[in-house]
This record gives structure tokens, sequence and C-alpha cells, in this order.
């Protein structure tokens, strides 16, 4: 396992063991330090582990009945699993985009503002600006701008990611936790969703889990390869791809397994 | 793939697909052939009444038309009779003419000259002698059937003489009435050329030795009138006596056994001081017919009023002729009036003010007429000695729109109302067949259970499906669903005989307890606030709170229990019942709308839980989890997100409850009361649609006024919850476009 040093990491994690259900652990202790404002992939093989990690920095797994977590991850200094963490405070600092996308059966104004309502929000002008910038984020306004009170469920695939995106974004949160975002989507919408991403990065902490090599090839700084719960490899982006320190990393870049 | 078997899938397609088509087509058919059924039973109820010309023959010339002063039916149509002025009871076919049977009627006094007759009651004739003398003579037909000539049936008639009376003293009487009622009891009224009223009653009276003796006496009637006495009616029994003036007033007296006869009241009936013309009594003697010299028809009765005690009130107003009315007149077996003019004769009901026969002459006009005493014919005499009978079809005069649904102001009440009451122990008891308060029943019955029924079950089911446990709801859902399989025979008997003693022994502690129960859960929620920064506490919340909540609970019930009876000593003297019913008015029944909401609410409850337990678990993770990521609280995520998205399922749910509480029989029949009352009161009971018809209908017989009414509630209760359900079936599809489902 290399050691690509991170300056600064917005998200360090350190040793975190995670256990499913029934005492099944699913990361074996990983160590991982995220750097601010950049773009992180996570890839690797089905079932290596890339969700529950990602599911643990904003303690989406607590859902997940008699699940257990040993080891620390710190956000920005503090560790989202001390006593004194209040989820929902996280939850808004760490917003996060799912595979599937699942817009709330609302307009695509109150799909956006939705985090904000929920935190109290009542200003009608703030919630005008943060849609018009949100959208404009996930490279949507142009598309939806005249019709804001339709329903979100009319819209397409793409468009219904990069909605849930905007959503996230509209939080304005630190970090945006995107998993396998484009698995559902054609390769043009993928091509939309990817190059929302890039330009995400200038503003927000980006960490993608993505099945797909070249997709973490083209949108991430750097990558993390997990296999079986472990983290194998870690580095930037460019030099993973092109001189990967480990044979199982080789093999897997290669499609040797996968 | 193999050939053969993609046919036997392909035909395997087709045969589920016919079977399911007729399958769903055999149940719309069904439920519309079922309601056919019930509506063709109630249809008759709206038809018109009808009438058919029956027979009709010429008199023969020796029994002239002037000579004869009353006629008569049997109920069969077959036996018609003649009363002419000799006192010669003339029987004869009412088809052909063909005499019978003649019989010769003489006074006690010897006189064979009648001045004139009057009808009332069962074929009974009050005979006016040329000596002032009267007779009552009852005719009667009794049917037999003789077997050996293939039952034939023969009708064979008597005359019966009930009473005489002897003349007055002095002056011939212009106008005379007679009455004899079923103790022997004779009354009869004199209206004498120069305006005086004379009542004279025989009645036996016991002497001190226990023999009888009949007592004669005759007394004045006072008339305080300006006008002249125009029309006069006794009523059967003879105990009141109207008389209508030439200046539209109306006088009344009381004739009442035992006590002085007395004139009561003195109304003028008529503003414009139109004479009246005619006056009789509706069957049942309370409500009087008045016939004006401008053909108008109206029924009357006394109503109390605070100021002046009993006073005549117009009730009903039925269509009138186009001339005066000469003669009016009741049925024999309902409430119907019979009224004849210049213009014809007609037939009205009273309740319904429905117009339901008339009779035209068409250029001969018609004299005398008389109906059966059954109502089903009338045979009428004209000017030129034409007799002419009628076959009458009058299936329900009593039912029309407004008897049904609207106001109607019964014989005896002191205001038009909404009332059901279907029967009495009396024949001549005017029914009161007001459907409303029967539909503002059932609304309320469901109103109240739904109050009861729909936060628990709804609330009940977010908490299972997004709060508890999994383990627990695999607990309580089935549970839930239990209670669903309770027959609901027991639910009520339960009500009725355990809850509703129960509720009215400690009706303080109930109140109390949905005082504390609301401030429990308040107090405890704060003190949780800080009971959960202790780590192993908090984790309670994950599905645990019913733990804490339900000893709160039970708690609070407790207290309300131990301190009720006390409160109510402290506030409301003692007893609840008896303050609400000082102070504000209220009377307590045992069974109330607590008791309904309670066992109807037990009832309704499971449908409406486990419907919308499934639409709220069914709602996509991902949204629970697109809102929870987003930093809502598992609250917010409820209520923004997931009630939303499952709101046409609980939709449903609701309303397939609220059609089953609307439907419902057993609890209501058992724990209402069935009380028919229009009363929103939540102490009252009341009387639903369904519950009337399974107490009414093992009294109602066949094809009578009140079956055919009950099928007719039926069809109502069929048309609301077909409402309820389409309206909450587009409700639903709609909700379902806004919040689509993926």
């Amino acid at each position: 396992m290399t050691a690509t040093k991170i300056e600064n990491p917005i998200i360090q994690v350190d040793d975190l063991k995670f256990y499913y259900p029934g005492n099944a652990r699913a990361l074996h202790g990983i160590n991982l330090s995220f750097p601010e404002k950049q773009v992180t992939a996570l890839i690797g093989p089905s079932g290596c582990g890339k969700s529950t990690l990602i599911r643990c920095f904003n303690r989406m797994n607590d859902l997940i009945d008699s699940c257990r977590v040993e080891g620390e991850i710190f956000l920005e200094g503090e560790n989202i699993y001390g006593r004194r963490t209040d989820i929902i405070e996280l939850r808004r600092k760490v917003g996060m985009v799912f595979q599937k996308s699942n817009p709330f059966p609302k307009s695509i104004y109150e799909n956006v503002i939705y985090g904000l309502r929920i935190a109290g929000e009542k200003d009608k002008k703030l919630f005008d600006e943060r849609v018009e910038s949100s959208l404009k984020a996930a490279a949507l306004w142009d598309e939806v701008k005249d019709r804001l009170q339709e329903s979100a469920l009319g819209l397409s695939g793409g468009q219904m990611q990069r909605l849930c995106i905007a959503r996230a974004i509209a939080v304005n949160p630190k970090v945006i936790l995107m998993d396998e975002p484009c698995s559902a989507l054609d390769p043009k919408s993928t091509a939309r969703v990817e190059e929302t991403i890039k330009e995400l990065r200038n503003d927000y902490t980006i960490i993608i889990v993505t099945h797909n090599m070249q997709q973490a090839a083209r949108v991430s700084d750097f990558t993390a390869f997990l296999f079986e719960g472990n983290l194998i490899e870690f580095g930037v982006t460019d030099q993973l791809f092109v001189k990967p320190q480990n044979k199982q990393t080789e093999d897997y870049i290669t499609g040797r397994f996968g | 793939m193999n050939p053969a078997f993609l046919n036997k899938i392909k035909r395997n397609d087709r045969i589920a697909r016919w079977v399911i088509t007729i399958g769903g087509l055999a149940i719309i058919f069904s439920v519309i052939f079922i309601l056919i059924l019930i509506a063709k039973v109630s249809l008759p109820l709206f038809l018109s009444p009808d009438k058919d010309l029956y027979a009709s023959f010429q008199l023969n010339a020796d029994s002239a038309a002037d000579k004869i002063v009353a006629l008569g039916m049997d109920e069969y149509l077959e036996t018609g009779y003649t009363i002419d002025q000799t006192g010669k009871f003339e029987f004869f076919s009412v088809v052909d003419g063909a005499v019978l049977d003649v019989e010769q009627i003489v006074s006690e006094t010897g006189s064979s000259r009648l001045i004139s007759a009057q009808s009332y009651g069962r074929l009974k004739h009050v005979l006016i002698w040329d000596d002032g003398s009267l007779t009552i003579n009852q005719v009667s037909f009794f049917s037999s059937f003789d077997e050996k000539s293939n039952n034939h049936r023969t009708i064979r008639h008597r005359i019966e003489q009930l009473a005489t009376f002897p003349a007055p003293a002095g002056d011939m009487p212009i106008q005379s009435l007679a009455r004899v009622d079923e103790e022997g009891r004779r009354v009869r009224v004199d209206l004498f050329q120069d305006g005086t009223l004379q009542a004279t009653v025989v009645e036996e009276s016991e002497s001190l030795f226990g023999d009888a003796e009949l007592v004669e006496t005759t007394q004045p009637l006072e008339v305080a009138s300006t006008g002249h006495i125009s029309a006069m009616s006794l009523s059967t029994a003879g105990d009141k006596l109207y008389a209508g003036t030439d200046q539209g007033e109306i006088l009344r007296w009381d004739l009442s056994a035992g006590e002085k006869p007395v004139l009561e009241e003195v109304t003028q009936a008529f503003s414009d001081q139109r004479e009246i013309t005619a006056l009789n009594m509706v069957f049942g003697d309370i409500s009087l017919i008045v016939g004006d010299c401008q053909g108008g028809l109206t029924t009357w009765f006394p109503v109390r009023n605070t100021e002046s005690g009993w006073k005549l009130t117009k009730i009903h107003t039925l269509r009138g002729h186009s001339q005066p009315i000469d003669y009016v007149s009741p049925t024999l077996h309902d409430k119907s009036v019979v009224s004849s003019a210049g213009d014809g004769m007609q037939l009205s009901h009273m309740t319904s003010e429905r117009f339901l026969v008339g009779i035209s002459p068409t250029e001969e006009k018609i004299s005398r007429y008389a109906l059966t005493t059954r109502g089903n014919g009338v045979i009428t005499l004209s000017d030129n000695g034409r007799i002419v009978s009628w076959k009458l079809h009058i299936p329900h005069p009593e039912i029309s729109l407004k008897t049904l649904f609207g106001k109607v102001w019964y014989e005896g009440y002191a205001e038009p109302t909404y009332s059901w009451q279907s029967s009495a122990s009396t024949d001549d008891y005017e029914a009161k067949l007001s459907l409303t308060p029967l539909i503002f029943g059932t609304l309320k019955g469901t109103f109240y259970a739904m109050l009861f029924a729909l936060p628990l079950a709804i609330f009940g089911a977010i908490y299972t499906s997004q709060f508890a446990r999994p383990k627990f709801k695999g607990i309580i859902k089935p549970a839930v669903e239990v209670m669903a399989a309770v027959p609901t025979v027991i639910i009520g008997f339960l009500a009725a005989l355990w809850l509703a003693p129960l509720i009215e022994r400690s009706l303080g502690s109930m109140f109390l307890s949905l005082i504390l129960i609301p401030a429990a859960l308040m107090i405890s929620i704060a003190l949780w606030q800080a009971a959960r920064k202790i780590e192993t506490l908090k984790q309670i919340e994950r599905g645990y709170e019913f733990l804490v909540i339900a000893p709160v609970l039970i708690m609070a019930v407790a207290i309300a229990i131990v301190l009720g009876s006390g409160l109510e000593h402290w506030l409301f003297d003692g007893d609840l019942k008896q303050w609400l019913f000082t102070e504000t008015g209220t009377h307590y029944d045992p069974r109330n709308c607590i008791i309904i909401a309670f066992a109807m609410g037990f009832a309704v409850i499971p449908i409406i839980f486990t419907i919308s337990e499934d639409a709220l678990s069914n709602v996509p993770p991902s949204l629970k989890a697109a809102s929870l990521a987003l930093g809502a609280s598992r609250w917010q995520t409820v209520w923004r997100v997931i009630l939303p998205s499952a709101s046409p399922g609980i939709f449903a749910g609701t309303m397939i409850g609220f059609g089953r509480a609307v439907g419902e029989t057993m609890i209501v029949l058992m724990a209402t009361g069935n009380t028919a009352i229009m009363d929103l009161s939540i102490f009252n009971g009341m009387r639903p649609l369904s519950a009337n018809i399974a107490v009414e209908i093992p009294e109602a017989p066949v094809d009578g006024t009140l079956y055919r009414t009950l099928f007719l509630t039926a069809v109502i209760l069929f048309v609301m919850t077909f409402i309820v359900n389409t309206v909450a079936e587009i409700v639903r599809q709609r909700l379902r476009a806004k919040y689509g489902r993926f």
C-alpha cells in the first residue's frame, strides 16, 4: 500500500472497520485521506466495500439495523462517529447522490429547495437564488428554467440525476458523495453528468464510487482502489492508471478481473 | 423454441385472458343486477296512480236519480247498493245493474220518508227521516267461498241498525249530524233555522245501585260567530264538532263524554272571509278537511300555541277545484281526501299533498259517490241516473319526494319535522317516512367513527411502517389484521352490553383521559429531551419508543379512572350527565356516538391501518434515503416525502374504511339505540340506513309502502357507497398522477 501524502485532508479515515449484521466484516481497517476540492474516485470490483465506505461518510449506514463501526472518520478534524456528532448537521455538510436518481414526487423547484426547507429556511428570494445557482452548477438550468413548477418525475433519466446533484448542492455541502451516479444512464447523459462533476470540483470535494474505470480516469484527480474490504492503492489518478504500484491494481485496471 | 411449447404458452395466455375478462364482467354484471333487483322493488313507490272504468249502467226510470240519497259498494266491486228516499236499500250487481235484493227500512217512529242521508265510516249511513228522527244503519258485506262450485265467491250482505234518535222537540232542524261510538254513546247535533245549535247526548250511566240507565241531555251550543254556519263535521266517535261559516270562520266544540259541551275555539280561517262549503275529518279524526267556495282544499288541526293554547292551523294545501267544493270526505284506510265539486271529484293524499286521481264528468254531473272501504274502487251516481264504477290503483299515495326527504308537518306535531316513524299500533296512524334522519344518522355515525379511527389507524400505520423495528412490525400488523376478523356482532354486543354501561358509569374519567393522555404524552416528550442525553436511553429511539409511551398512556388512563369520579363531584355536582342536562340541556343517551366511535372505529381501524401501512411501506426506500441524506429528520422525511408519496394508498384505505362504516349494520344496530333523531350531539344515538333496514324489514308487509321504502333506502345506501367509491377512485388517480410511482 502506497502512501500518497495528502496535506490538510477534508476527510481522514483511521483504521475503519465496518460490520454488517451478523458480524460480517465488510471493511478491514481502512486508512485514507481525501483532499479538499478534488475529485476522488473509489474503484474496485463488486462487493469490495466502496459503497459501504462512502456511506460511512454521511452515516447512511445507520439506517441498517445492528451494524457496527470501529475506527474513526474525521471531517475537518472532527470525528463523525463521536458522541457529540449531530447526524443531521453531518448530512448537511456531506451531501449524497445515489446510484438511481431519486427525485421527490414534487416540482423541480421544490426538489432543489427541499434541503433548505427542512432546515427551516423560508426566504423566498434565497430559494430563487439557490434554485438558479444549483441548477446552473448542475448544468440543468437551461433545460428546465421554464418549467420549474412542473413535476420532477417528467424529466429524463440524465436530467433527474443532475437534478439530484443540484438538490445536493443547494444546501452548500462541503463534500458530495456520489454512489455510481451514472450507472443507470445512457452514454450521452453520462457525459453530461461527468462534465457537471468536472465543473463542481472547483467548489466542492467530490468522492465518487464508480465501476467504470474510464470514468474514474476521466473525472477524478485521485483514485483509491479497494479490494475485498481493503484499500489496495491510493494515488493521483494519472499515476495510478499509468503506473499502478500494486499487482492487484494493475490486474483490475487492465481488466483481468472485476 | 419448440413450436408446440410456444403454442401452449400462447393458448394458456388466451385462456387466462378469457377467464379474467369473463370473471370481471361477471362481477360488474352481478353488481348491476343486484342494483336493478333492489331498484325494481322500490320503483313502484313512484308510479302514478291510475283509474280504470269498471262498469257503467243506467238506473231504471222508477228509481230516478233525484230520489237516491246515498250509495255504496263492496270492496270486491261486485255488489253495490242505493238508498232512496223511501228508505229502500236496493242491492244490485255493479257490472250490469241487475237487482239482487231489496230491503225496506223504516224509522223508529214509523216514518218512511227520508230527507237526506250522510255516510261515514265503514258504510255507515245516518238517515234523516222527515219527522226529524234519525237512524244510523250500517251495511256489511261478507264473502264466502262455495267449495262445491269451484270455490266460487259469493257476497252476502246485511243491514244493521246501530242507533236511533228521536226527533228534537220544537222546530225541525235544517241540518243534523249523528254518531254512535263503540260503547253506545250517541251524539246528535242539530242546526236550526235561526242559527242555534243544539247537542243531544245519550249515554249509559250507572246508578248508585249498579243499574244501568240511559241518560239523555240536550244542551244548546254556544255559537260565537258573525256568519251563518255553512258546513259541519262531527268526528266518528262524536266527541269533536267543527263548523264552518260563510264568513270563513271555523268553530270547534268539545263534546267529550262526561263533560259539558264547550266551544273551544273560533278561528278566522281565511282572511278574505270566503265561505266554507264543506267540512269533514280525515281518517283518524285529527285533521279537518276544509273545502271553500273558491274551490280551495286545505287540511287543519289544532296546534298547541304558547299564548292561546290549542289553535287550529292550516297544515296542508291540496290541489283544489275550479268551482266551489260541494263535499269532502276521508278514505277509510289512509290519510287520503276525496272532494267533489262541479268540475268532478278527485282524490288527494294529505301528508304528501299529492293529487292522486280525478274523475271529471263528461256531460253528466256527479251527484253522489262512494268509495269502497279499501279504497280500491269508487262508484258514482250522475244527475241523469247513470251509475259508473271505477277501479282505482293507488299504490303508495303517501310517498312523494317531499315526504321522503323534506320537512313534513305531521298530525299532532307542533311544526314541520324530518321524522321516521314507520308504523304504530293503530291503523289510522300517519306514517312518517322521512329518509333524511336516516341518511343523517348514517353520516353522523360514520363521521364519529372516522373521527376516532382515522388518526389512530393512520398514525399507527406511520409508526409501524417508518419507526418501529421490523420485529415489532411483524407482530403488530398481523395482530391488527386479526381485529378485522372479529365478527361485528361481537363488537356490537360488547359495545352495547359492556362498553355502554362502563362509559355511562365513568363519563368523567373518559373525558379526563381525553385531556390527560395528550398531556402525559407532552410531558413525557419534554422529559425525554433530558433523558435522551444518556446514550443507552437514546437507543430506544430506534424503534422501541412504544416501550416508553405505553406505560405513560396506561398511567394516564389509570389516573383518569382514579380522579374521574372525584372530578365529577368537584366540578359537576357529582354527576356529569345530570350537569349536562341541567346546564346545557343535553340529554345523555347510554347508547351514543361515543360508543359508536369506539365500536365502529374498532371495526374500521384494521382496514385503514392495513392499506395505509402497505402504502407507506411501499414508498421506495431511495426516497427516504434521499431525504435523510439531505439532513432531514425522520419525522420531516415522513411528513414531506413518505406521506405525500403514500397518499393515494392512504386515501384509498380511508375511503374503503368510510364505505365500510356507511354500510356497517350489526354494530350500529346493537349500539346506537336506533333513535331516528337529527341531532349532532355526541351524547345521543342515531338510526343509520343500514340498521333501519335490519330493524324494520321483518315487520314490513311484502310490497307494502314500508317494504318498498326500505328497499329505496337500500338503493340510497348503494348509491352513497357508489359515489364515495367513485370519488375516492378519481381522487386516488389524481394523487397517483401527482405523486407518481417509481
